[in-house]
C-alpha cells in the first residue's frame, strides 16, 4: 500500500470513529463538562451551599460543635455522615433523617454550625453525572446499559487520539507555530481549529479515554464477579464489646473529636474530612480524607464505644494495581485538587466537544463533498434518464465551500 | 404506478438516508429521556416523598415496642450478583422505642436464637433499611420474623405472613417452578 493510500485510510478511520455517533458522543462531552463543575454551578445558584465567614479570625467548627448545633436547632433531627468539601467556600454537607422518615442532605455554616438549607429537591449534581456517566438507565442488577453505553465510548475516543496523531504529519510542529486561520472561510477555520485544540488536548483526550475505558473494565470485572481489591472485610463490632447497659438505654459513645484524635494518633497525617456515624449498634465509626496523594482517600473503621481501630485503609495498604486504577475514578472527573483543577478540566471538556461538533463539520463541508461526488459518480449512466434535481443545489454549494 | 416513478421515489429515499445517516444517532437522546421520569420518580422514593417505601405494610406490635414496616419497591426480590435475590424493606421505629432499641432484625422463618436473628437493619430509627436474602426455593406461605433486641438485654419477636409482607414476593414465589 502507498503511502499516501495508507494516510488516506488513517483519515477514514479518524472521521468514521465519531461520524456516526457524533451527537450521542457531543453530549456525553457536553454533560460531563458540566458534571465538572455542577458542584460550582449549584453553589452560584443556591447561597444556602455557601459558607460565609461571619468574621475574618472565625475559626472552624469542630464535628462535635456541628453535632451539638444541629441537635440545638432540631433536637429530634438525627445526623448520620458529615462531609467537609474540599474547598472552603462549600458549606458542610451534612447527612440527616428527619423525624417523619423523610431522609435529606442539609446545609451546615462551618464556622456558625447553622442549618442554612436542605438540598433542593432537583439535585442537579447527581442528575448531570447520572446523564452523563450512564445515560439515566437504571441500575438494577450489577452495572446499567447505559453505563457500558457510555463507557464503551473510551475506546474509539482512543483510537480518534491515535489516529488523529497518525494523520496529522508531524503534529509537533503546530506547537511551534499555532495556526488559527480566521479570514480563509470555515472549512478552513474547522480544520485549525480542530487540529489545534487536538494537540493542545493530547493529554486530556488520552487521561479521559484511558478512564473512560476504565469504567468500562470496571463494570465487566464488577458484572463478572471479578474482584481485584485488597481490601479486607471489616466484621462488625463484636456482641462482647458492645457494652451492656443497666437501665436500658444506649451506653454513651465516644465523641466525634476524641475519635479522630485517635485515628490520627494510629494514623499519621490522617485527615478527617468526612464523618461516617454508626449504622447502628453493632457498626462501626468511619472516619476518612485525603493524604499526601491527593487522587486517593484513607480511612479508618473505630469501635464508636472504646475507640478500638477496627481497621483502617492507607495508602500503603493498596496494592500497585489499585493505585493505578482507583485513581482512575478522580482523573477523570477532576474533583481532587480544588477548583483550578475544576476549571482546567472544564476547559478542556470544552475544546473536546468543540472537537466533537468542529470534526463534523469538517466532514459536513469536505467528506460530505466527497461522499456526494462519490454518489453521483455511480449513478451518472442512470441518473441522466432520471435526472433527480433535488441533489444539485447542495452540490454546488458544497463545491464552492469545499474549493475555498 | 410506471416504472420511472418508483425509481425516482426509491432514490430519493436514498438520498434522504445519505443527507440523515449520520443524524440518526440523535434518536439515542430518546433513551435518556424515556428514563427521565423513572429516574425522578426513583429520586422521589430515595427522598422519602412516598414515606417509607412504595408500599407500607403497617404497624406490627413487638413485645412491648412496635415499628412501621414498609417494603421499598412494591415488587419482587432483585438479583444482586453472586448474594442472589435480596428484597429492601424500611421500617421505623416508634418514637418512645428509639432510645430503648439496640437492634432490630428481620428473617424469613422463626430464628432459633438472637444470634440467628436474620439481617439487621442499619440506618436512623426514623428510616431504617434493611435488604432480606431471598431464596428461590422459599416457600409462599412462611411467616417473616421480626426481632427487636432491647439495650436492657431483653428481646422480642413477631411475625407476619409474607404474603402480608410482600405480595410480590409471594407472586414471584409461585412463579419459580417446582420446589422441593
Amino acid at each position: 500500500m502507498s503511502k499516501k493510500s495508507r494516510s488516506k485510510l488513517w483519515f477514514l478511520v479518524h472521521s468514521w470513529l465519531a461520524l456516526p455517533i457524533w451527537f450521542f458522543v457531543l453530549i456525553v462531552c457536553v454533560t460531563g463538562t458540566l458534571a465538572v463543575v455542577s458542584q460550582e454551578i449549584v453553589w452560584l445558584a443556591n447561597p444556602d451551599m455557601r459558607a460565609s465567614q461571619p468574621s475574618d479570625d472565625a475559626p472552624l467548627l469542630s464535628y462535635d460543635q456541628v453535632i451539638a448545633a444541629i441537635k440545638q436547632a432540631q433536637p429530634q433531627t438525627q445526623v448520620q455522615s458529615i462531609i467537609r468539601p474540599d474547598e472552603s467556600h462549600f458549606a458542610l454537607e451534612v447527612g440527616v433523617t428527619y423525624p417523619d422518615g423523610r431522609p435529606d442532605t442539609v446545609y451546615v455554616n462551618p464556622y456558625s454550625g447553622v442549618i442554612q438549607g436542605s438540598a433542593p429537591t432537583f439535585n442537579f449534581q447527581a442528575f448531570t453525572r447520572a446523564l452523563h456517566g450512564w445515560w439515566l438507565v437504571p441500575f438494577t442488577n450489577g452495572f446499567s446499559w447505559g453505563w457500558y453505553l457510555v463507557s464503551f465510548l473510551g475506546l474509539p475516543l482512543l483510537a480518534s487520539l491515535i489516529t488523529g496523531l497518525v494523520v496529522y504529519k508531524r503534529f509537533w510542529k503546530g506547537f511551534l507555530r499555532p495556526t488559527l486561520r480566521i479570514r480563509h472561510g470555515a472549512r478552513i477555520f474547522w480544520g485549525d481549529f480542530h487540529r489545534l485544540c487536538g494537540i493542545w488536548s493530547i493529554w486530556f483526550i488520552a487521561v479521559i479515554s484511558i478512564t473512560g475505558t476504565w469504567f468500562l473494565i470496571q463494570a465487566l470485572l464488577f458484572d463478572n464477579q471479578i474482584s481485584i481489591s485488597s481490601e479486607p472485610v471489616v466484621p462488625v463490632v463484636a456482641r462482647e464489646s458492645v457494652p451492656l447497659s443497666v437501665d436500658g438505654t444506649a451506653p454513651p459513645t465516644l465523641n466525634l473529636d476524641r475519635a479522630i484524635e485517635i485515628a490520627q494518633q494510629r494514623i499519621p497525617g490522617l485527615e478527617a474530612s468526612f464523618i461516617s456515624l454508626p449504622g447502628n449498634a453493632y457498626s462501626h465509626l468511619q472516619i476518612g480524607g485525603r493524604g499526601w496523594y491527593p487522587l486517593m482517600f484513607q480511612t479508618a473503621t473505630l469501635n464508636p464505644y472504646n475507640g478500638d481501630v477496627a481497621a483502617s485503609r492507607l495508602l500503603s495498604d493498596r496494592t500497585a494495581l489499585e493505585f493505578v486504577t482507583e485513581s482512575m475514578r478522580p482523573l477523570h472527573t477532576g474533583d481532587f485538587g480544588g477548583l483550578w483543577i475544576k476549571l482546567i478540566w472544564f476547559l478542556f471538556g470544552l475544546l473536546l466537544s468543540m472537537m466533537v461538533l468542529s470534526g463534523l463539520l469538517i466532514w459536513t463541508k469536505r467528506t460530505a463533498l466527497a461522499t456526494a461526488n462519490a454518489f453521483k459518480r455511480s449513478q451518472k449512466p442512470v441518473r441522466e434518464t432520471r435526472a433527480p434535481q433535488p441533489l444539485q443545489p447542495s452540490i454546488q454549494r458544497e463545491t464552492s465551500e469545499g474549493s475555498l | 404506478m410506471n416504472p420511472s416513478n418508483t425509481a425516482s421515489s426509491s432514490s430519493r429515499l436514498r438520498l434522504l438516508w445519505y443527507k440523515w445517516r449520520f443524524h440518526l444517532n440523535v434518536l439515542l437522546l430518546l433513551i435518556p429521556l424515556g428514563f427521565m421520569p423513572k429516574y425522578f420518580s426513583e429520586a422521589a422514593l430515595f427522598r422519602g416523598d412516598a414515606g417509607l417505601g412504595e408500599r407500607e405494610i403497617g404497624e406490627v406490635q413487638v413485645g412491648p415496642w412496635n415499628l412501621r414496616l414498609a417494603e421499598l419497591r412494591n415488587e419482587a426480590p432483585r438479583q444482586q450478583g453472586p448474594a442472589g435475590y435480596m428484597k429492601h424493606f424500611n421500617a421505623a421505629l416508634c418514637q418512645r422505642c428509639i432510645g430503648e432499641v439496640k437492634a432490630t432484625y428481620l428473617r424469613i422463618g422463626k430464628p432459633r436464637s438472637l444470634r440467628a436473628a436474620g439481617v439487621i437493619f442499619f440506618g436512623s430509627p426514623y428510616r431504617m433499611s434493611a435488604q432480606l436474602p431471598v431464596p428461590q426455593k422459599t416457600p409462599s406461605d412462611v411467616e417473616l420474623w421480626i426481632t427487636l433486641e432491647g439495650w436492657d438485654g431483653s428481646m422480642h419477636q413477631a411475625s407476619i405472613p409474607l404474603s402480608q409482607a410482600s405480595p410480590a414476593t409471594v407472586d414471584w414465589l409461585n412463579n419459580q417452578g417446582p420446589r422441593p
